[in-house]
């Protein structure tokens, strides 16, 4: 294979990579239902005593993340993993580390000092972060997708 | 990070091939229809290449049935990813970018 050949095939994979970019990107509804899935698991741990509430609601959470993958699944015809190596593991990162940061105080809040609104105020923080942080993750995988191989 | 050694890959190397291994090692997996349309080649092309993509444990092709369809999904097998990763090292070395 001559030079030309090769440069011709990476520009074409380029390409295609960049095309690919406008296919990933989810629908805008897609980030705001993911918050509302996270607020409902995460301030359900708030009705961990309330028997079979609890467990509908873990349901509910657990039913909506399954919609929402399959909603994406059937809109972009793919699917990539929010662990995928590359850059978005910073998002991830930051993701982690304040899911960790705000349901340790939280459950300390509720456990210690009996505050029992405790996780349902960290649903909300979370939820309402992860709207964010999945955009700021869709904008860093498209970045790198259009910055080619 | 390990750097990847240059190999020129047969299998991966005939262009709709190539095409469709770039695709799949952007994302976890992908349709065939989706795959299709971006490749821009008809259902039997792209199925021809997609088998030879398997026999050489390439791709892995599963099959769903939803509501009556039949869903076929393609993701690149860890072995499709060191050879097309590979690969493209090699056409990087040969067009000296």
């Amino acid at each position: 294979m001559d030079p030309s050949t090769a440069a011709a095939q990476l520009a074409a994979l380029r390409t295609d990579r960049a095309q690919l970019a406008a296919r990933v990107v989810p629908p805008w509804w897609y980030d705001p239902c993911l918050g509302l899935v996270v607020f409902v698991l995460v301030a359900a741990i708030s009705l961990r005593y309330a028997g079979w509430v609890y467990f509908a609601a873990l349901a509910v959470g657990v039913g909506g993340l399954w919609a929402l993958v399959a909603a994406y699944k059937r809109i972009t015809g793919l699917w990539v993993s929010g662990l995928r190596p590359g850059r978005t593991r910073r998002v991830i990162r930051v993701w982690v580390i304040a899911y960790a940061l705000v349901v340790t105080t939280a459950l300390v809040a509720d456990q210690e000092f009996g505050v029992r609104w405790a996780m349902v105020a960290a649903g909300a923080v979370l939820g309402f972060g992860v709207t964010f942080l999945g955009r700021w993750w869709t904008r860093v995988y498209v970045a790198e997708l259009r910055e080619g191989l | 990070m390990t750097a990847v050694r240059p190999r020129f890959d047969p299998v991966v190397h005939t262009p709709p091939r190539l095409q469709v291994c770039g695709l799949l090692a952007a994302v976890d997996s992908m349709d065939f229809a989706a795959v299709r349309d971006e490749v821009g080649v008809s259902d039997s092309v792209l199925s021809k290449h997609v088998r030879q993509l398997e026999e050489a444990g390439y791709v892995d092709v599963r099959k769903a049935t939803r509501a009556s369809r039949v869903r076929t999904t393609l993701a690149l097998t860890s072995a499709g990813r060191a050879a097309f990763a590979a690969h493209v090292e090699e056409l990087r070395r040969i067009a000296g970018v």
